[in-house]
């Protein structure tokens, strides 16, 4: 292993298992070959084609689908026509096609924020100061309307099942920078409100090969699985092990004809070696100085859950994890925000939990230099009906026709709004960005053409963008 | 494609008729069904100049780019005519003449969707108005717009050329050449083609080597070092296929190759989506593989049974079970109304997609919106193909699976039923004398202990028309049908003679209701907005009466959805039991004051739902309560048997005496016992039936929610544009590829007998996939011998097993494959000859060997002369894991198990979708979401940290050590222990190198743990259970040698 010293971290990771592994057998990436058995990283760092503007990403997934006319999308006009029908509204747009209720204003108090004026609802008070670090896209659109075909097509650009996610599509292309991490984390609730709906599959790899998928950090106990030596073999024992194996290999080795693949399998061992002690480390926000913790709301029992994935997250892309994703709420009603009823509660409740730990985490991005390299990212699935659901404590329903998203950092301008909804939220109106647009412009910052990033399968060389033309807002680009 | 139509030529004069022939022969005008005008040459020549003078540079300069220049977006080339009027994926947007219909120029408005040109201000009118007068005058082209640019061949004809495609052809009946020195006739192919290029094969492995390569390969285990001893040294000559056919029949052999067909046919558990809700029958069809290869089932009935099993073998839960393959795909649980039909294409899609990747090993499903950009696959054929799944839907069956077993289990029930139903019997006989004295001595003063009393109402009354029917335990069940999203129940009779302090509700479950209720919701839950109870005087007059409190056994929440919300009746709330569906509720309401009604009074109870959509209860019940608090905990009687025990009646008819018998029983602690015994035992009979996942027509789907629709209503399938279910055209008639039909489609087609219930489609299509002459059976046969060789070989003669159209990779051995194609017909579709045919080949018993001159002379090992080890996958690992540790469990079937630490063979570790068992996933076992012929092996840290850390590799490396301890007996010295290991786990004896290094590491490791392991016996012991774990970490123990 000590030649392993002398190169370059970069240079190591290329040859040496770069972030979780190694993919040796070709055979599969390189389906005309047949078995080329020459031993290759699939996580080695890949330069990116274009001109990068992030190199990576944390993405705060507002789950259930948040209300773009009561957080970020501004609309004075439904304010005055609160408890009039909206003509030309389809009672099919969300799932309770029977509980459609007149338009209802935004029950929440709206104010102008930074040098860019930015309208935000009193749910963000922590957020609102740093709209000058946001690009807002208020006319996003989307093809369903129910939970887990929306997650998808946010996750996966389809609204099936089976392809590979976002963060898969991102590793597979530019590798990853984290030597002793996975390449791709996702966060869920842990408060035991659930998983999104469709769960694992939200970030799995589909046909990508499965050393792309999300690693799901356990909410509970070691974070990553088998992690920790039992206490028979934990430290000097081990090592033994492993040098006694890297012996018995070593000789086996000398006389097969898949020498590189088998010597990948060895340094695979001593990657997981390494990683038993720099994973529990770069999970443990405990080594954070107080301030920056307090900072994200460790000490507050509203946020204390969401500041330490924010800060987790913050320290997984300082150790070069390319892509992590943050869950905000639990599977969906009440657990998320999916306010059907009471939207009042539901988004007091959620955005109380989100807002200063988002802000936190895009002030402390800042104050590293991080934030300039790190595209942050805030989504949902789909949006609400300016119009109620009528309720004893009314709601609203999905609405796939319409929805914000902000990103901050990352090569993104600040303090900039991109498209508009119509005049009470319930379309997107002008500059339609669907969301084949937003992946294409995701892929874009990181350096990535998205019509060139393709996997064969099925007969096709797919993509993340699928067939259908998607377009790059380039007008977000600083 | 259209032309002009015969009934507008009728209706013009015969010279212009002529004309227009001409014209559009002339101008190629495919796409016009619009009628030309009479004046249209003179017109074409006015649009000409306009085309050279400024519309050709205005279609250059802005829609080009797009459309025929870097990119054809939208498949809209407008770099020819031809390419123009054949419009893009939503059909021509440009009819000559008729500008009106052109909508090309609404997008240019910006009058439709997508505005053009697409991200850019729109055009200037008068500009717009130019292109107009242009399609108005024909649209006419003087030259292509992109030089060179041809029209494209037309994808939606296949011509005599397609059918050549090596894949599509017959198979070519090539014999076996002459190689010098070979016998086998795979060895004559390949030696044969490697003697062209100076290559001859690799020496044979030696002896060890092949019993481990073999038994892996078959079997997914490695040898015992018993097995590998008498192999090595058997002199029969015959050792090898002695050896093979050994493996062959072994249970194990169908453990591991069923689990290289359930990559391919996408096997999952569960059905996916938002609720991934298990689907309990599914893993009938892994045992139908597992048997189905240890039987050696005929190829052709292995395809038969999993298109279209419940037609070919309509009486054989087998072949039910099988057709699952068409079942397993995912489907969301949660639909809205909008998606439903798309759902139920996707759902179609999933089936023909799988269906043709395993078979055919073609990407059908890419012509679903479009015709196929490579292979010769119209989007048409596909529709038709697609149409032989229209009606199919999965169901949950309950089918005897294994009669013999069920009849012996039966058996053995009913001895013991019997017996107890003596036994209860005979105490009962014994009790008479105790019960006559009950009824002649206790009865007359008899004090009932407080009880509800069932009521049957005389009339009953629903606001939105759902029927309820009475039930002989006084409850009412609601009739199946539409359920109304809200109404209310009435209940009406001549009120009790006696004082009253409470009404009891209670919801009773059914099988006929959703998820057997109690509520009718889909997911059988209820909500309660109110309930009111009123008298109703001789004459008419109503009085309500007053509720003063209630409570309930189960509330979903205790605001909004508990049962005092029932009290008042707020708008959107009631009682509702959801999370506890399936099961009989309760709830008791208290009257404010006990209420005696009048002589002649009627009782009216009204139960409204007018909180939650279609949420009323599905059987309630309703009892009074009298002389006693309203306490849901008191018991309760039957109308009659209260009006006999409170002396409003005396028994007098022997109904009355053995309902009174049968009360006086239940108070009888010993007779109760016996009861309970009695009515466990009953539902225990065993039936022998089991929920069977299937696809067919007959079986009701299952169940899934959404707000109103059902994927059954589908009659039919229609051709779909661009794969769009709301642009619809012509209904799809069943049908084939027609690049593989050789002879009209009528010779497939199968008609069922009058009473069946499937529709016949599958059984053709199955007939068409396995007619090796006229049909696609070459093809198939090809596809399938290339799986076998595959996985025998590490690689498939063609390296895309699941693609062997253009886009695939070519074979590497074309005429071995043609003729190990028709040797598995030759041979009636035996899959056991042919596993024996590779295996007894010198070309599969290679030693693997670093030969550098033949990698440089064949990178890619397209003459298979080398061998190259190849990784074991994650479930033969894993069991090779237990295997050696002596901890593998060998039953075989049945249900999915949940925990991976289990000592079952992994092929019975449940998948299910949402919660993948992460050790295979590491290992890389594909996602179950769409049909996978090759694995990728990837070697990455996670499947290190298993093998290090995981509970199942430690108790496996030390159950190995243990297991060798003991059978090398007391007091082994340390090489001894070393040697018996390296037999277990490698099959073979470690080297002078090996063994040195492993006693070093014996000694250091003892002396390491010795502080904290107490005795040196221990820490020796220990010591020796950290060697073994690096013997299962070896590459050799996870590599197919």
């Amino acid at each position: 292993m000590n030649s392993l010293h002398s190169l370059t971290r970069r240079e190591a990771l290329q040859r040496a298992g770069g972030g979780f592994g190694w993919l040796a057998c070709a055979a599969l990436l390189d389906r005309t070959g047949g078995a080329a058995h020459a031993a290759r990283n699939p996580l080695a760092p890949k330069t990116p084609p274009l001109p990068a503007r992030a190199k990576s990403v944390i993405w705060i997934f507002a789950n259930g689908g948040p209300s773009q006319v009561d957080t970020w999308d501004y609309k004075p006009e439904l304010q005055k026509r609160d408890g009039m029908t909206l003509d030309g509204f389809d009672p099919k747009t969300g799932f309770f096609p029977g509980s459609a209720g007149p338009l209802m204003k935004s029950p929440f108090e709206w104010a102008q924020h930074g040098r860019s004026g930015t309208w935000v609802s009193d749910l963000f008070p922590h957020l609102s100061r740093h709209v000058d670090k946001m690009s807002f896209v208020h006319s996003c659109w989307t093809g369903s309307n129910n939970h887990s075909p929306a997650l998808f097509m946010m996750n996966t650009g389809i609204t099936r099942m089976g392809s590979p996610c976002v963060g898969s599509w991102v590793t597979y292309g530019l590798g990853s920078e984290a030597e002793s991490l996975p390449s791709f984390v996702v966060m869920s609730d842990p408060l035991k409100r659930g998983l999104p709906k469709g769960s694992a599959l939200n970030w799995g790899a589909g046909f990508l090969p499965s050393v792309y998928q999300g690693t799901w950090l356990k909410p509970d106990g070691d974070p990553i699985e088998n992690l920790t030596p039992a206490a028979a073999t934990a430290g000097e024992a081990q090592r033994a092990q492993l040098d006694l194996l890297a012996g018995l290999n070593r000789r086996h080795m000398a006389a097969t004809p898949i020498e590189s693949e088998l010597s990948a399998r060895i340094e695979s061992f001593e990657l997981a070696y390494r990683m038993q002690t720099a994973a529990p480390e770069a999970f443990d926000i405990s080594s954070e100085p107080e301030h920056i913790r307090k900072l994200y709301g460790t000490d507050q029992n509203h946020c204390k859950h969401f500041a330490v994935q924010c800060l987790t997250a913050r320290r997984m892309v300082e150790r070069g994890v390319r892509f992590v994703q943050i869950y905000s709420g639990g599977m969906e009603n009440q657990q998320s925000w999916d306010c059907h009823g009471d939207l009042v509660g539901n988004h007091r409740g959620f955005a109380l939990e989100a807002d200063q730990p988002v802000a936190a985490l895009l002030a402390d991005l800042e104050q590293r230099g991080l934030l300039k390299e790190t595209l942050v990212i805030w989504a949902g699935e789909f949006g609400r009906t300016p119009t109620s659901q009528k309720g004893g404590k009314p709601g609203r329903d999905h609405n796939p026709n319409a929805f914000t998203v902000w990103m901050a950092g990352g090569g993104v301008k600040g303090g900039f709004h991109y498209g508009e909804s119509d005049e009470v939220g319930y379309k997107a109106a002008t500059n339609k960005v669907h969301v084949r647009d937003f992946h294409a412009t995701l892929l874009a910052l990181l350096g990535i053409d998205h019509e060139r990033l393709t996997y064969r399968f099925q007969g096709l060389d797919q993509r993340l963008t699928g067939v259908e033309s998607a377009h790059v807002v380039k007008e977000l680009f600083a | 494609m259209h032309t002009v139509r015969p009934l507008q030529l009728a209706k013009l004069p015969s010279g212009l008729a002529l004309l227009c022939a001409a014209a559009n022969l002339q101008f190629g005008a495919l796409a016009a069904t619009a009628p030309l005008p009479p004046d249209h040459a003179a017109r074409m020549t006015r649009g000409l100049e306009s085309f050279d003078r400024e519309v050709g540079d205005l279609l250059k300069e802005h829609c080009l780019k797009c459309h025929g220049g870097d990119k054809i977006k939208g498949d809209l080339d407008l770099g020819t005519r031809e390419l123009l009027l054949k419009g893009g994926a939503d059909g021509p947007s440009v009819v000559p003449f008729h500008p009106e219909q052109s909508r090309l120029l609404k997008m240019l408005r910006h009058e439709e969707e997508p505005f053009m040109p697409e991200r850019k201000p729109r055009l200037p009118e008068e500009l717009i108005a130019k292109i107009e007068a242009w399609i108005q005058q024909g649209a006419p082209y003087s030259k292509p717009l992109v030089e060179g640019k041809k029209a494209e061949r037309d994808r939606a004809k296949v011509t005599e050329e397609d059918r050549q495609w090596w894949a599509f052809a017959p198979l070519s009946q090539l014999a076996p050449p002459e190689a010098a020195g070979w016998k086998h006739p795979v060895d004559r192919f390949l030696a044969a083609k490697a003697a062209t290029k100076g290559l001859a094969f690799a020496q044979k492995a030696d002896r060890r080597t092949l019993i481990r390569r073999a038994t892996l390969d078959l079997t997914g285990l490695p040898p015992t070092p018993d097995e590998v001893e008498r192999f090595v040294r058997d002199p029969d000559p015959d050792a090898w296929p002695k050896l093979i056919d050994a493996l062959l029949a072994r249970p194990g052999y169908g453990e591991r190759w069923a689990r290289h067909w359930m990559d391919v046919a996408r096997y999952g558990e569960s059905s996916g989506f938002e609720q991934d809700y298990d689907r309990v029958g599914s893993y009938h069809y892994r045992d139908f593989l597992i048997h189905a290869l240890n039987s050696d089932l005929p190829f052709s009935q292995f395809v038969q049974w999993q298109i279209a099993g419940d037609e070919f073998a309509p009486g054989n839960p087998k072949a039910l079970a099988a057709t699952a393959f068409l079942s397993l795909g995912v489907f969301p649980t949660q639909i809205t109304i909008n998606e439903l039909e798309r759902v139920r294409y996707e759902d179609m899609d999933d089936m023909l997609s799988t269906t043709s990747a395993a078979f055919l090993g073609l990407t059908v499903g890419c012509a679903r919106c479009h015709d196929h950009k490579y292979d010769p696959i119209p989007t048409r054929d596909y529709y038709r193909m697609l149409s032989s799944f229209t009606g199919t839907v999965r169901s949950e069956i309950e089918l005897e699976v294994d009669p013999d077993k069920t009849r012996e289990m039966k058996a053995v029930w009913k001895t013991g039923h019997e017996k107890l139903l003596a036994e209860q019997h005979q105490w009962e006989q014994s009790g008479q004398p105790r019960f006559e004295r009950f009824l002649q001595q206790e009865l007359p003063g008899f004090t009932a202990p407080p009880a509800w009393e069932v009521w049957t109402p005389a009339e009953t009354k629903t606001s939105a028309g759902t029927k309820l029917a009475p039930q002989p335990d006084g409850s009412f069940l609601t009739a199946k049908g539409t359920v109304p999203n809200q109404e209310n129940f009435e209940f009406v009779s001549a009120a009790p003679q006696r004082t009253l302090t409470g009404l009891r509700l209670e919801a009773l479950p059914d099988p006929s209701l959703p998820r057997t209720g109690p509520g009718r919701a889909g997911n059988g839950n209820f909500q309660l907005s109110r309930v009111r109870v009123e008298m109703e005087s001789a004459g008419g007059e109503r009085q309500e009466v007053a509720l003063s409190g209630a409570v309930a056994d189960f509330e979903q929440n205790s605001k909004t959805m508990g049962v005092a919300a029932a009290l008042t009746g707020r708008k959107g709330e009631g009682w509702s039991i959801g999370g506890k569906e399936k099961e009989p509720h309760s709830a008791a309401f208290t009257f404010a004051e006990p209420l005696t009604p009048p002589a002649g009074s009627r009782i009216r109870v009204t139960l409204e739902f007018q909180s939650g959509a279609q949420h009323s209860i599905g059987r309630p019940r309703l009892s009074w309560m009298s002389g006693g608090e309203p306490a849901l905990a008191h018991p309760t009687f039957a109308a009659d048997v209260a009006e006999l025990l409170r002396g409003r009646r005396s028994p007098e008819i022997p109904a009355d005496r053995r309902k009174l018998e049968r009360w006086w029983l239940e108070q009888q602690a010993p007779w109760r016992a016996l009861e309970s015994r009695r009515v466990a035992s009953e539902k225990a009979e065993p039936s022998g039936l089991s929920k069977v996942l299937v696809a067919s027509e007959s079986f009701p789907p299952v169940k899934y929610h959404t707000a109103g629709g059902s994927v059954e209503t589908y009659k039919e399938t229609f051709v779909l544009k661009r794969g769009n279910v709301a642009l619809k055209e012509e209904p799809a008639t069943p049908g084939f590829l027609q690049v593989l039909a050789r002879a009209p489609e009528q010779r497939w087609a199968w008609t069922p007998p009058a009473q069946a219930t499937y529709f016949g489609k599958r059984r053709a299509l199955a007939n068409w996939i396995l007619d090796e002459t006229q049909g696609a059976g070459a093809l198939a046969a090809r596809v399938f011998v290339n799986r076998l060789w595959l996985h025998h070989f590490g690689q498939g003669i063609v390296a895309t097993p699941n693609d062997f159209g253009k886009t695939g990779a070519p074979p590497a051995q074309p005429e071995l494959l043609d003729w190990l194609a028709g040797e598995l017909l030759a041979k009636g579709g035996s899959v056991k000859a042919m596993h024996r045919l590779l295996l007894t080949s010198e070309a599969y018993q290679q030693a693997a060997l670093k030969e550098e001159a033949k990698e440089k002379a064949d990178p890619a090992n397209a003459l298979f002369v080398r061998r190259t080890p190849v990784r074991l996958e994650g479930e033969a690992i894993r069991d090779s894991l237990l295997a050696v540790a002596g901890l593998l469990d060998p039953q075989m079937y049945g249900p999915g198990v949940a925990d991976d630490k289990s000592p079952r063979r992994s092929i019975y570790l449940r998948v299910k979708r949402s919660k993948l068992t992460s050790s295979m996933v590491s290992f890389d076992q594909p996602e179950p979401l769409a049909s996978q012929g090759l694995r990728p092996t990837t070697t990455v840290a996670p499947q290190a940290l298993i093998l290090m850390n995981s509970t199942l590799a430690r108790n496996a490396a030390a159950a190995l050590a243990a297991r060798v301890n003991k059978s090398a007996g007391q007091g082994a010295t340390p090489e001894r222990l070393i040697e018996e290991a390296y037999a277990v786990a490698l099959s073979r004896a470690p080297l002078p190198e090996e063994r040195g290094l492993a006693s070093a590491f014996l000694q250091t490791q003892a002396a390491r743990l010795g502080g904290a392991s107490g005795t040196p016996t221990q820490a020796a012991s220990e010591a020796f259970a950290h060697f073994c774990q690096v013997l299962l970490e070896t590459n050799e123990f996870v590599y197919l040698p």
